[in-house]
């Protein structure tokens, strides 16, 4: 055995654990997260062509804290109607009937996750932004935090939505910065 | 630089551990999924949170919560802003009412015990064989003329549930006594003697120029915790000039930590410095001259010759021109406050302190004034005017005899709800000794605690956030007002309202024991009183009918009024005490060299809170420590002994002794040493017991003279060493400290 001093040792693992917790942090805070939802949804067709409000489905987010995700009864307003254009469509489309039909919900994934220890309001962003910017619609509201949603085929996330963010635009927009706004 | 193969593997190893570790950082999975229904329910909106007001009751103080409910769950909970007494503050414990809802080992179903008493086997029951089992033994105790053996052991309580209870127990002949650790049997006399009022004073803090507290550590648990927290913030940036707080007691507490000035003094020594100070204010004339007169007989300072400075100096060991400064810049800074608590009461002379300290108002004219002591207002109903306080230490010793004796009669039933006395009695009281003598001990907790696992019947509680309630807080707010407790969520479990199980009772005892109880559920009569309330069409909520009046008020969290001014008293100053009282301890100086200070743990209080990992985890605010107990002690002393921090010590008192890690404190005496209470349980839940030392099996059985209360003071202890020693959970020292220019770390010398 070689004799080296040991500190060597301990500098190489703390150097590989740094490079561990910082990948770990890139690995998990990575933008534009794009889960592959169960259901091959179209926010392009339906937010973006057919001109939707966002709130028509998210119909919590003028109203609470959580923007919600819709009940599959929801859907089913149009799609026991509309059944798909297209075989690829249509095959979505029979996935949400057959889910409605078997009574089983649909798991979506989340793409937007606030940090921890932030409580964040929808209703109250709904409501500023609105005052701010008189007549503006949903989908351009709700791209200030959520990009062209009505654009994506899979929804990314667009903004960090770090702590960053948050401060840049209640500053820019007059909005409160005190600790105890989002914190509580 | 060379890296051979085994070096190699260990760095891989490292890495892949490090992997795992950090791992451990990423949102859970689950966390990822987002629930909706598949169908759109109809009474509730998905997502929606809805806010129900309610009331806490993880201490007594009875502050104003809003509950945030999300498809049924309490997600969260806040303090009320509209409630008067928090105004939207909430501390620690307020918060982990949560996990008491969720917690892991509630009781789910009424037991009934099937193996030995003790050993935790219990079968399953229904609500309707425990409640026909529990009154067909009361029956049995009532025809055999013994309703005096039955003996119903709750917390101190008052407003409509001991309205009750009272009734309950006179009308069945039961013995009711109200068990509470760190009794305030000692203040609450003292209200009584001074102020001729049952209920606490409301101290104006906020509007005081200049406060002394003696031992009342009103910024941590003590009476109304959130409110005097809240009012001290405008105390001190309220906008106007900075208010002056002095404290005095043996070991800086936060609440010392917090003050302009922290004077150490001997323990149990508070009145004589109180009277020193009156001495001072007399000769000095800067005492108010009709209360000087009033107080003294007409003899002035004469009267208070025994406590001139340089005699108190000799016995609280605060110097003379300290004693003197203290007593100046009260009359410099009016409106002042002088309050008493904790500490001073704790001892065997503990009348004597509080007397003496809550005296100085009247000579500081801070009585009924704004910044000074102020009057609460009896609540609007006689049954809100009920009370039910702490029965003292003294009475449970004699209750503890009469079971191992049976003399002068046994105790055949022992109900007990809310209170845990075998694990915060003193056990040389003899009251665990006895258990074996009563017939059936019945339980009516949420958890297993110490008095829980010993009982044979459990017919357990809701929650709080799951049952309906009231509260007009004492010490209250200087004017009418009742908090209103309602369900927030569904039970989660099989298990019932202590109150309703209490009229369910007395009912199935028959009409005499129903008199004067007419309701089916504690519901009902709380309604009733909603509707005497709403009769007098006045305060906060006012409606043309009931049920709007009543929807209002839950709504609100209550109903209070500003302007009600009912006869407050008007007391007439106190004559002063001409001789000194001294505290007696259990133990010599020679052989137990140390004074033992027991002090309410900031976050489990006197160990109700111990089963809630969130409390668990708080830091202490002053030594960072959590998880555990630890014993204080003065660097100096620790030299001496040869101690340093984490050494386990064995702290022995004549009563019994604990093993203890050392926590060396520079803020505490070189004769004192300090113990939290909290910890310690045998039976608590998996997160409470086995953990950590209950300071309260050393305590002596020693009470308050006058009163019979708990002297938890009153202990002296010697400290050795085991050998052994642990490391102490604790967050101070894990960040590298700086010492900035301004601020130069002191060392405490005395």
């Amino acid at each position: 055995m070689n004799k080296r001093p040991p500190i060597l040792l301990g500098v190489i693992v703390i150097v590989v654990a740094l490079a561990a917790l910082i990948g770990a942090q890139v690995v998990f805070a990575q933008l534009n997260q794009t889960p592959v939802q169960p259901v091959g949804f179209l926010h392009a067709t339906h937010a973006g062509q057919l001109e939707i409000s966002c709130l028509f489905c998210h119909r919590n987010a003028d109203k609470g804290s959580n923007a919600s995700v819709p009940a599959v009864q929801q859907c089913m307003f149009c799609h026991s109607v509309v059944a798909g254009e297209t075989v690829d469509k249509q095959t979505e489309i029979a996935k949400v009937r057959e889910a409605f039909g078997s009574n089983q919900p649909i798991d979506w994934l989340r793409v937007h996750r606030m940090p921890d220890h932030v409580r964040f309001v929808h209703e109250a962003h709904v409501r500023g932004l609105t005052a701010r910017y008189p007549g503006i619609t949903t989908q351009n509201l709700c791209a200030t935090c959520h990009g062209g949603v009505s654009n994506m085929v899979q929804v990314s996330q667009v903004v960090r939505l770090k702590m960053g963010d948050c401060v840049a635009c209640h500053r820019a927009t007059g909005a409160p910065t005190d600790c105890i706004t989002c914190h509580k | 630089m060379e890296v051979s193969r085994r070096d190699f593997i260990k760095i891989t190893g490292a890495s892949a551990a490090g992997a795992v570790l950090f791992n451990g950082c990423q949102v859970p999975e689950r966390e990822m999924v987002l629930e909706s229904p598949v169908r759109i329910p109809e009474d509730t909106i998905n997502s929606f949170e809805n806010w129900y007001a309610s009331v806490c009751r993880q201490c007594g103080a009875g502050c104003g919560i809003l509950v945030r409910v999300v498809e049924g769950r309490a997600k969260k909970i806040e303090g009320n802003p509209d409630h008067p007494l928090n105004q939207g503050k909430l501390c620690a414990r307020g918060e982990a009412g949560l996990q008491a809802l969720y917690h892991p080992d509630r009781i789910r179903t009424p037991l009934r015990r099937s193996g030995p008493r003790g050993s935790g086997q219990y079968q399953v029951i229904t609500w309707d064989e425990a409640i026909a089992e529990l009154v067909s033994r009361l029956d049995d105790q009532a025809k055999q003329s013994s309703a005096d053996t039955v003996v119903i052991a709750t917390e101190p309580t008052h407003g409509l549930s001991a309205h009750i209870l009272n009734t309950f127990a006179r009308n069945y002949g039961a013995t009711l006594m109200a068990h509470e650790p760190l009794e305030h049997t000692a203040l609450y006399a003292a209200f009584k003697n001074l102020f001729g009022q049952e209920r606490a004073p409301h101290f104006d803090i906020q509007r005081a120029a200049s406060v002394l507290s003696f031992g009342a550590n009103f910024l941590e648990p003590w009476l109304s915790q959130v409110n005097y927290s809240r009012q001290y913030g405008e105390f001190r940036q309220g906008g106007r000039s900075r208010g002056h707080l002095v404290q005095v007691e043996p070991r800086l507490s936060m609440t010392a930590a917090n003050a302009d000035d922290w004077v150490p003094i001997n323990p149990g020594t508070d009145g004589v410095l109180a009277m020193a100070i009156a001495h001072v204010l007399i000769t000095e004339r800067l005492a108010d001259a009709t209360a000087v007169q009033a107080m003294t007989g007409g003899a002035g300072a004469d009267a208070l010759a025994a406590f001139r400075p340089e005699e108190a100096e000799k016995i609280t060991g605060v110097k003379v021109d300290k004693i003197k400064e203290l007593a100046r810049g009260l009359a410099a800074k009016s409106p002042s406050l002088v309050i008493g608590g904790s500490g001073p009461a704790g001892h065997t002379n503990g009348l004597f302190n509080i007397t003496a300290i809550y005296a100085l108002n009247f000579l500081l004219g801070n009585i009924g004034k704004s910044g000074g002591v102020q009057f609460n207002p009896a609540p609007p109903t006689p049954e809100l005017a009920a009370n039910l306080p702490a029965t003292p230490m003294r009475t449970w010793g004699q209750l503890a005899s009469r079971i191992q004796n049976k003399q002068p009669k046994p105790v055949n039933l022992l109900l007990v709800h809310n209170a845990n006395p075998l694990y915060s009695l003193p056990p040389t009281l003899g009251f665990g000794n006895g258990l074996k003598n009563i017939a059936v001990i019945v339980s009516f907790s949420s958890f297993m605690d110490e008095t829980t696992a010993m009982a044979d019947l459990i017919l357990p509680d809701h929650s709080y956030l799951e049952s309906w309630g009231e509260d007009s807080p004492d010490p209250g707010v200087g004017y009418q007002a009742v908090g209103l407790q309602q369900p927030t969520v569904e039970p989660s479990y099989s298990t019932r309202s202590f109150m309703d199980v209490i009229l369910a009772l007395a009912k199935g005892l028959g009409e005499k024991t129903r008199s004067g109880l007419p309701w089916d559920d504690y519901k009902g009569a709380l309604e009733d009183i909603g509707k005497k309330l709403f009769a007098l069409n006045r305060g906060s909520v006012r409606a043309p009918d009931f049920a709007s009046f009543w929807h209002g008020a839950l709504q609100r969290g209550g109903w209070w009024d500003t302007q009600s001014s009912p006869t407050l008293p008007n007391p007439r100053p106190p004559a002063l005490s001409r001789q000194m009282s001294l505290p007696g301890f259990e133990g010599s100086d020679t052989e137990y060299p140390f004074y033992l200070h027991v002090y309410a743990s900031n976050s489990l209080y006197d160990g109700r809170g111990a089963h809630l990992p969130w409390l668990q985890m708080t830091p202490d605010p002053m030594t960072t420590v959590s998880w555990q107990t630890w014993v204080e002690i003065n660097p100096k002393t620790a030299s001496q002994m040869g101690f340093k921090e984490g050494d386990i010590v064995i702290v022995e008192s004549p009563a019994g002794k604990l093993e203890v890690p050392v926590y060396v404190y520079p803020a505490i005496p070189p004769n004192v040493v300090a113990i939290p209470t909290g910890q310690g349980h045998s039976s608590m839940g998996r997160y409470g017991e086995r953990r950590g030392a209950n300071p309260f099996l050393i305590l002596s059985s020693k009470t308050e003279e006058s009163t019979g209360a708990m002297a938890w003071g009153a202990t002296r202890v010697r400290i050795s060493k085991t050998g052994k020693s642990y490391r102490l959970p604790k967050l101070e020292g894990s960040v590298l400290a700086v010492e900035p220019d301004d601020y130069k770390v002191v060392e405490i010398t005395r």
